[in-house]
C-alpha cells in the first residue's frame, strides 16, 4: 500500500505542506477561503526547526500498535485496518490530551475543527488524506512538496531507492549525491550556527 | 515566548548589548532575535534564489535535487532565477543610495536659490574641485551660483542625457577601459536601476550572464554615480571631515541630559537637529526640566555622517537600534530612511520615547510625521528638539538603565583628513606599502545581520588583518563595532603588528580609520584609485581587499558588486541567495577574475576569512614584486 514517506534531508524549510494540508482539510479548499473560515483549518503535519535551522517535516507515522489509541479513554482513537490509518473520533473526544502525552513524535494538536462538534476543541492528527485517497487524490502534502521531502509510494521503493543511493556513496567513484547547491547552503548555515557559539 | 534560559552572548559579542538584552527580556520587549528564531526554518528555496515572483504566471520555485520542476512556467532556469533575482537585489540597493543622493542635490539646488534657511555651503573648497570636474569652471562665480550649476550637472548624470557618468574620470585609465569593453560603463544613474527593472521583467534578458553584467553596471552607477554624488555633495554642504575625537555605545546616553537619537541616512536630516540642540533657547528650556542639557547621539549611517563631521557619539549600530530604546533613557528618537525596522516604534512603545518620521519615502506604524523639506528643516528640527525637551519630564527614572561606560574613537577620516595625516600626498603609504611595513588595505564594511554573532565576523576579522600589518578603513555598521572595541584608539596599535604599528604611531593615526557612512565607501574608492594612478597600475593589481562580514541589506549587494566591478576582491560572511545556481556561483567566486580581475568569496568564519584575505593581498604583492609573505 502507497504510503507518505519522509525524506529529512530533501526538506527545505518552506512550509507548503503545512498549507497545503491546512487547505486540503478546510471546508472551501481554496487557500484564500481557508484564510477566511471559522473555525480556521489548521495543518496537521508540522515543519519543525533542526540542527543549523534546517526543515523537519514531522507527520503521524500511524503506528501499529499506537500509543495514543491505547492512551486514549473514551475510545475516540481507532484504526482503520484497511487503510492502515489510525483516526480520531471528534465526538467521541474528550480533550484530555492522554494522546498527546503518550505520542512520542509530538503530532497531535488541540483546537476547533468543521468537523467536530461546533464550539468544542479536540484532538486533532494526520489522516491519510482519506477523504481525497477515496476520491482519487494523493495526500495534500506529498502532492504540494516540490523537492522529494515527501513522496507518496510504496516503503520498499523508497527504500530500494536509498539502499542504491546508499551503494553509490559507499562504493568508490559513484556519483555525487544530487543537491550539490543544497549542500553547500546547509555548510554555510551549519557554519553560521556554530559560529554563535565560539 | 520563553525569554528564561537565553545565553545573550550567542547574540551579540558587546556587553551593552548583551546586557540590554537582558532588559528587554525583562520590559517583554521582542527583538529583531525573537523574530529571527521565529521565522525557523526560513524557506530553501528563497534562499538559495530558486522562487520567482515576478509575475502572475507563477509563483514559480525550482527543485535544487534535479527531480521536481527544473524551469519556471515561462520556462526560466536555476541560472536564469537566480541572475534575475540578484539583478533586483542590486537594483534595489542602487536605487537606495542614488535616492540618497538626488536629495542631497536638490537640496544643493535649493541652497543655491537661496530657499533652503540654515544649510549653506560649508566647504567651498571642494564645492570648486568638484565642480570643475563636471565641467563647470569657477571663474567670475559666486559660491551658490557655481553650486547651482553643479547640481543641475549632478542630475543630469540621473537620467537619459549622458554615456558615461562624469566622476567615472576618477577611475584610473585601465580600469575605464575594462568597462568600455565588457559594455558596463555606466550611463545614467537612475537608468541603469529602471534598465534592471525592465531586463528582469519576464521575457526580457534571459541570458544569466548578460543580466549580471548588467548587474555590474547599475551597480557602478551607484558607486561612481548616486553614492559618490552623495558622499560630495554632502562634504560640500556640510563641510569636509577632519579627524576628530568622539564616543561610541549605549554609554553615550546620559541620565541626566535630554536624550534625542538620529537613525537613517541623510544628513540633510541629521544636520539640522544638530544645529537644533545647541539652541540657546532650547538649553535653556532644558535646564527648566531638570536636565543638564540636550545630547544627540546617532544610530547607523546618518549616525556616522554626523560623528565623521560633528564627533557627535554613535550609541550603536543595525542590531542595536532597538536596544538603545531599551535603556529607557532616550526622549526622541527621529528617523529619515534606510534600515529602520518598522519595530523600533514597538520597542519605544514600552518606553515614554517619541518617535518621529521625516520623510514620506519612509512611513512607519506608530511614528509621528513631520515632512522635511529644505524650506523648513531648520524650523522642524527646532520644534522636534523642542518636544523631545519637554518630554523628558515623562522619563521613568525606575526603567532606565545605561550600563556601560562610553569608549573613546577617533573618527573623521575622510580622503582628504587621511592624505593629510600623511603629509598632502599618498607618497607615504605607497612606500609604507612597497617597504613592506604595511602589507595592504583593507576595506572592512557593512551591516549586522541576526545570522552571524554580532559584530564577532568584524572584530574576529579585523583584529587578524591589522596583526598581519594590514591597514583596515571602515565604514556603516562596521566602524560602530570596531569602534566599541578600542580598534580606532591609538591603544589599538598595541593590537597591530610590528609594521602597521611603526607606520601608524609615526601619523599619529589607529590601525583602522574611520572613513563614515556607507555611502562613504566611495572615499575608499578614491583612496584606492590615487594608488592606482600613484602606481601606474590598474586596481586590480593593488594589495586591497574588501569585506562585508555580516551584511544582510540589497544596498550591501551593491555595493560588493561595485567593489569587484571596480577591481577589488570582496569577502562577504554570509552567503547572498545564489546557491541554487553553481553557474552564477562559479562566475562570481571564479569566473569574474578573467572579467574584471576581481571576484566574490564567501566564508562566514571569520578566522578563516582572515587567511582568504591575507593570502589575497600577499599575492598582489607578489605580482607587483613586492616582497610576499608565504600564508
Amino acid at each position: 500500500m502507497k504510503k507518505v514517506v519522509v525524506h529529512p534531508e530533501r526538506c527545505v524549510g518552506c512550509m507548503q505542506c503545512m498549507l497545503a494540508c491546512a487547505v486540503a482539510h478546510s471546508q472551501t479548499k481554496s487557500l484564500f477561503g481557508a484564510t477566511l473560515e471559522h473555525p480556521r483549518p489548521r495543518p496537521r503535519i508540522h515543519v519543525g526547526v533542526g540542527p543549523a535551522n534546517a526543515g523537519f517535516p514531522n507527520r503521524c507515522r500511524h503506528c501499529d500498535p499506537a500509543p495514543c489509541l491505547a492512551a486514549c479513554l473514551p475510545g475516540a482513537i481507532f484504526l482503520d485496518k484497511q487503510n492502515e490509518t489510525i483516526l480520531i473520533d471528534p465526538d467521541k473526544c474528550i480533550n484530555c490530551a492522554s494522546c498527546a502525552m503518550a505520542c512520542p513524535f509530538g503530532v497531535l494538536r488541540f483546537h476547533q475543527d468543521f468537523t467536530a462538534p461546533p464550539n468544542k476543541r479536540v484532538a486533532v492528527k494526520c489522516d491519510n488524506c482519506e477523504q481525497r485517497q477515496s476520491q482519487g487524490l494523493i495526500p495534500a502534502c506529498a502532492e504540494m512538496c516540490k523537492v522529494g521531502a515527501l513522496t507518496f509510494e510504496e516503503l520498499d521503493e523508497a527504500l530500494k531507492r536509498k539502499t542504491d543511493e546508499i551503494g553509490h556513496s559507499v562504493i568508490q567513484g559513484g556519483e555525487p549525491p544530487a543537491g550539490d547547491s543544497f549542500t553547500l547552503l546547509k555548510a554555510v548555515k551549519k557554519a553560521q550556527c556554530e559560529l554563535t557559539r565560539r | 515566548m520563553s525569554y528564561s534560559d537565553k545565553k545573550f552572548d550567542a547574540y551579540t559579542i558587546n556587553q551593552d548589548g548583551q546586557l540590554m538584552l537582558a532588559k528587554a527580556a525583562q520590559d517583554q520587549v521582542e527583538t529583531v532575535w525573537d523574530r529571527h528564531q521565529a521565522q525557523q526554518p526560513q524557506c530553501g528555496f528563497c534562499e538559495m534564489g530558486l522562487s520567482c515572483r515576478i509575475c502572475a504566471m507563477g509563483p514559480c520555485r525550482i527543485d535544487p535535487f534535479g527531480e521536481g520542476p527544473q524551469l519556471g512556467v515561462c520556462g526560466a532556469d536555476a541560472d536564469i532565477l537566480v541572475a534575475r533575482n540578484l539583478g533586483r537585489m542590486i537594483a534595489a540597493g542602487a536605487a537606495s543610495h542614488s535616492d540618497h543622493g538626488r536629495d542631497l542635490v536638490e537640496l544643493l539646488a535649493k541652497v543655491a536659490e537661496g530657499k533652503a534657511p540654515g544649510y549653506s555651503i560649508k566647504d567651498p573648497g571642494k564645492l570648486r574641485a568638484v565642480a570643475s570636474e563636471f565641467g563647470v569652471s569657477a571663474d567670475g562665480k559666486d559660491d551658490l551660483a557655481l553650486a547651482g550649476l553643479l547640481a543641475d550637472a549632478m542630475q543630469d548624470n540621473y537620467g537619459t542625457k549622458k554615456s558615461s557618468l562624469t566622476l567615472l574620470a576618477r577611475a584610473p585609465q585601465k580600469r575605464r577601459a575594462i568597462w568600455d569593453k565588457l559594455g558596463i560603463t555606466p550611463r545614467g544613474i537612475d537608468r541603469e536601476t529602471s534598465e534592471m527593472m525592465h531586463r528582469t521583467h519576464m521575457g526580457v534578458d534571459n541570458d544569466w550572464v548578460n543580466l549580471l553584467l548588467h548587474g555590474l553596471r547599475n551597480a557602478l552607477s551607484d558607486g561612481w554615480g548616486g553614492s559618490m554624488i552623495a558622499t560630495d555633495v554632502s562634504d560640500i554642504l556640510f563641510g569636509t571631515p577632519q579627524p576628530a575625537k568622539s564616543t561610541v555605545n549605549m554609554g553615550v546616553l546620559k541620565k541626566d541630559m535630554v536624550n534625542i537619537i538620529v537613525h537613517g541616512h541623510n544628513p540633510v536630516v541629521s544636520e539640522t537637529i544638530v544645529a537644533a540642540c545647541q539652541s540657546p533657547e532650547l538649553l535653556k528650556l532644558a535646564a527648566e526640566k531638570g536636565a543638564k542639557g540636550i545630547n544627540l547621539a546617532g544610530v547607523c549611517c546618518t549616525g556616522n555622517e554626523l560623528m565623521m563631521r560633528h564627533g557627535v557619539p554613535m550609541a550603536g549600530n543595525h542590531l542595536m537600534t532597538e536596544l538603545v530604546l531599551v535603556t529607557g533613557a532616550v526622549e526622541m528618537m527621529i528617523v529619515d530612511y534606510q534600515c529602520i525596522m518598522p519595530s523600533v516604534s514597538q520597542v519605544a512603545a514600552t518606553y515614554h520615547t517619541k518617535m518621529v518620521s521625516t520623510s514620506d519615502k519612509a512611513k512607519f506604524p506608530g511614528m509621528e510625521h513631520h515632512e522635511f523639506s529644505p524650506e523648513n528643516a531648520h524650523s522642524k528640527a527646532h520644534d522636534l528638539v523642542k518636544t523631545a525637551v519637554e518630554n523628558f519630564a515623562r522619563r521613568d527614572p525606575g526603567k532606565v538603565l545605561i550600563p556601560v561606560e562610553p569608549q573613546e574613537v577617533i573618527g573623521g577620516m575622510s580622503i582628504e583628513a587621511i592624505l593629510g595625516a600623511l603629509g598632502g600626498t599618498p607618497e607615504p603609504l605607497i612606500d609604507a606599502i612597497k617597504a613592506g611595513k604595511i602589507r595592504g588595505a583593507a576595506g572592512v564594511v557593512g551591516c549586522n545581520n541576526p545570522k552571524i554573532k554580532q559584530d564577532f565576523g568584524h572584530i574576529g576579522l579585523t583584529t587578524r588583518l591589522i596583526a598581519n600589518d594590514i591597514l583596515v578603513l571602515d565604514t556603516g555598521c562596521v566602524s560602530v563595532a570596531h569602534a566599541k572595541a578600542g580598534l580606532k584608539t591609538m591603544k589599538a596599535l598595541d593590537l597591530a603588528g610590528p609594521g602597521l604599528k611603526e607606520v601608524c604611531g609615526a601619523l599619529g593615526i589607529p590601525p583602522v580609520l574611520h572613513v563614515g557612512s556607507c555611502v562613504d565607501n566611495v572615499r575608499i574608492l578614491v583612496l584606492v584609485s590615487a594608488l592606482a594612478n600613484a602606481l601606474g597600475c590598474d586596481i586590480s593589481d593593488l594589495p586591497v581587499a574588501g569585506s562585508a562580514p555580516e551584511w544582510y541589506s540589497e544596498k550591501a549587494v551593491t555595493i560588493g558588486c561595485y567593489f569587484v566591478a571596480s577591481g577589488v576582491f570582496t569577502h562577504l560572511g554570509p552567503m547572498p541567495p545564489i546557491t541554487g545556481s553553481m553557474n552564477v556561483v562559479k562566475l562570481l567566486t571564479e569566473g569574474l577574475n578573467d572579467v574584471v580581475g576581481a571576484t566574490f568569496a564567501v566564508e562566514p568564519d571569520p578566522e578563516k576569512a582572515a587567511k582568504i584575505l591575507i593570502r589575497h593581498i600577499e599575492g598582489k604583492r607578489k605580482a607587483l614584486g613586492l616582497d610576499a609573505r608565504e600564508a
